[in-house]
């Protein structure tokens, strides 16, 4: 909640972080946004001279799992630069005023840094019944999102539900719940979806920020590059199993107790794109398949439908238990395919959505 | 008798409003209301029973 003064590097010091803490953080900032060799020094340049940009934090329709998320770096030092790199003028559930005295430290941001702040949006929004079903101080979600969002430098919608309504969104989407991308139109957004979104990639941004002085390049559906740019089944550590055709085929199989692959368990991995097998969770200790469970597919389109139920085999997987065909899925063919895989879950779920009300 | 609302109230987990009706310095009456709604139970109906852990761990 601090004021924006001084250099994110001199508050650093002032906080007791080592100059070798520093410029590890920008080693892990440089191998997140895969930048070439000299990165980290690139970086280290630009932090050294930043200053704080000011960031406010809005929730809706949310679990506050990315704010778990943003806090959950396990290694002090990195938790401390995380906090440190911004000026975080209101997070309702870490800030210190309420009510009143809340909305107003919103209501300064958006007046006197008109165009400067950041906004990152957690949750869905709902739109039926007039916005009702999620107001804060009165106003309705997508009231504030119009006003917070349409004033700011830039927008990052973290985690599914910010992107494109997530679970709330889920069939039958009982509050008309979108995300960012569809409730405000025309301001600078970058998505970071998942459920939750890694804090190292919301962090990765904003250093991409602070360095270059741009938002990082972002694929069609407005994600990151350099987060949502690789398939996890071509990153996977389980990889080499799938080819050999060794599957996990029962919970605690012998399979499941050596590590193999859990394709045949509903894995997800195969059609999902982020950086999981690589940043990893809590300060990079594991990831869901690491810890022996498949993908749920969490930073893919509408992925509580697409990608549900979490335990049946992906259909039609190409280069299924064959080493030959699995090397000649590049990852342009990979986007393509899994993209029309999406798009094909998309209209089943629809479809099934269909037949189900008709029943009824 | 003046009623004063505080909302949001911050640092918990979801979204919350209070309303009290004051008297002297004395809060006489108070109503709670949880302003943030998704309908996470007619979001499960008709889903396979296994993926429920992670529908309802998002609440």
């Amino acid at each position: 909640m601090g004021e924006a003064s001084g250099s994110i590097y001199d508050s650093l010091r002032k906080k007791g972080v080592s100059r070798r803490d520093f410029m590890k953080f920008c080693s892990l900032m440089a191998a997140t946004l895969a930048l070439p060799v000299g990165g980290a020094a690139k970086i280290a340049e630009a932090l050294e001279k930043a200053q704080k940009p000011t960031l406010v934090w809005l929730e809706f329709q949310d679990c506050a799992g990315n704010t778990e998320s943003f806090l959950r770096a396990s290694d002090p030092t990195v938790a401390q630069i995380v906090l440190d790199l911004l000026s975080v003028n209101y997070h309702e559930t870490i800030m210190a005023p309420a009510g009143k005295q809340a909305e107003k430290s919103l209501a300064d941001t958006v007046k006197n840094q008109k165009g400067k702040y950041l906004v990152v949006v957690e949750g869905a929004i709902p739109l039926k019944d007039g916005g009702v079903y999620c107001t804060v101080g009165g106003r309705a979600a997508i009231d504030i999102a119009r006003e917070v969002c349409g004033n700011a430098l830039a927008t990052i919608a973290m985690g599914a539900c910010a992107w494109d309504g997530g679970i709330p969104a889920a069939a039958p989407n009982p509050t008309g719940a979108v995300g960012v991308k569809d409730a405000v139109k025309g301001i600078t957004l970058i998505n970071l979806p998942g459920c939750p979104a890694n804090v190292v990639n919301l962090t990765g941004t904003v250093v991409h920020y602070l360095t270059f002085g741009s938002l990082p390049l972002t694929d069609s559906m407005g994600r990151p590059l350099f987060a949502y740019g690789r398939r996890i089944h071509d990153d996977c550590e389980r990889r080499a199993h799938y080819d050999a055709g060794r599957y996990v085929r029962e919970w605690g199989d012998e399979g499941h107790r050596k590590g193999w692959c859990l394709y045949q368990m509903g894995c997800k991995g195969p059609e999902t794109f982020k950086n999981c097998p690589a940043q990893r969770w809590n300060q990079g200790t594991s990831w869901p398949v690491e810890a022996g469970h498949g993908c749920i597919g969490c930073a893919s389109p509408h992925f509580w439908d697409t990608m549900t139920p979490f335990y049946k085999r992906l259909e039609n997987v190409p280069g299924f238990g064959v080493e030959a065909t699995a090397d000649k899925f590049g990852a342009g063919l990979a986007a393509a395919t899994a993209a029309g895989l999406i798009v094909h879950r998309i209209a089943r779920a629809a479809k099934k959505k269909s037949s189900e009300e008709e029943g009824k | 008798m003046p009623k004063i609302a505080i909302d949001p109230i911050t640092r918990i987990e979801g979204h919350l409003r209070i309303e009290a009706q004051v008297d002297g310095g004395q809060v006489k009456d108070a109503w709670a209301s949880s302003t943030m709604f998704r309908g996470i139970e007619i979001i499960l109906k008709n889903r396979d029973p296994r993926d429920a852990w992670a529908f309802a761990q998002r609440i």
